[in-house]
């Protein structure tokens, strides 16, 4: 894990890899962070991560790879969270615009809004910032499964027991 | 499983695409087929293959394809992807595009991505074309 990410307070990093045996790829690409913001505040649900050498493309840029990644992300961990439904949504589609670059140091946060949640859809606005400066609008359209679901209890917020029995972000 | 022939291992990769590589390429009837094999780092929570990395592989077939049909060096503006199936672990996947319409500044190309037994992804995107004269570095 890289110590070098020096996160704005209140950003945790999620451990999407909790009892298991290999690294997934969300963990995989790089460390990501939430923070927990007031609810009905557009900081309700942050994602944040900061830029490095290996999220990159050739041009020293941050990789479109990386940006749809953390833009699905946020529209199914962020969006879940804020209607309160505990289930893993799979994508159905994404679409993304890109609108301006990232660079390695910088400090990315991904935010998400409900466009409206059905019993079986949910779609999601995303904006994805460096600053004040946005660099990717997207939206996304969710599966929510019937039933129960995948209950996605893997993932965890990385701050030990200090908190231990707080639902995770997803 | 083991790459399919024909196939040759992308050399040179840097940043995202070497970190989630290995990624190979073949020529096929005029077509450029990309390939890679999923493994572990690429999984989801369900065990299947994470739809991040589905989208930054197509992107990067789609991105190619325009070289490859106009010669031309080009970064995504846009992208819609629809998401038609699931892609397991350990399954090869191939990923190509097709420049279907483009002007001085823009090219619009299809991609599609897809498994052993089925349609995975599909996509439509804009490109913007670099000046003739740039490189990507």
């Amino acid at each position: 894990m890289k110590t070098d990410d020096h996160p704005p307070e209140g950003f945790l990093r999620i451990d999407f890899d909790r009892g298991r045996p290999e690294t997934t790829f969300n963990s995989h690409i790089g460390n990501l962070y939430v923070r927990k913001g007031e609810k009905g505040t557009r900081d309700e649900f942050v994602m944040g991560l900061r830029v490095h050498q290996h999220m990159c493309n050739p041009a020293g840029g941050l990789h479109g790879g990386m940006m749809m990644t953390v833009a699905d992300l946020v529209g199914s961990m962020g969006g879940t969270t804020l209607i309160g439904l505990r289930k893993f949504v799979p994508t159905i589609n994404m679409t993304f615009d890109f609108v301006a670059p990232a660079k390695v140091g910088d400090w990315v946060e991904g935010r998400c809004e409900v466009v409206r949640a059905t019993r079986s859809m949910l779609f999601s606005n995303i904006y994805l910032t460096v600053g004040e400066e946005k660099i990717v609008r997207a939206s996304g359209i969710y599966k929510i499964p019937s039933g129960d679901g995948l209950a996605f209890a893997k993932a965890k917020l990385d701050r030990g027991a200090e908190l231990a029995g707080e639902r995770p972000p997803s | 499983m083991s790459i399919p022939p024909g196939f040759k291992r992308i050399e040179n990769a840097m940043g995202f695409a070497e970190a989630n590589g290995p990624w190979f390429e073949k020529m096929e009837d005029g077509r450029l087929i990309r390939g890679f094999l999923p493994g572990p780092q690429h999984a989801n929570a369900l065990g299947i293959v994470h739809g991040g990395m589905l989208a930054a592989f197509l992107d990067s077939a789609m991105g190619t394809a325009v070289f490859r049909d106009i010669q031309r060096r080009a970064v995504t503006l846009t992208l819609s992807l629809d998401y038609l199936g699931p892609a397991r672990l350990g399954d090869w996947l191939q990923a190509e595009g097709r420049v279907v319409g483009h002007d001085e500044h823009v090219a619009q190309v299809r991609g599609r991505l897809y498994g052993p037994h089925h349609e995975v992804l599909a996509g439509l995107g804009v490109f913007s074309l670099l000046s003739r004269m740039r490189s990507l570095r």
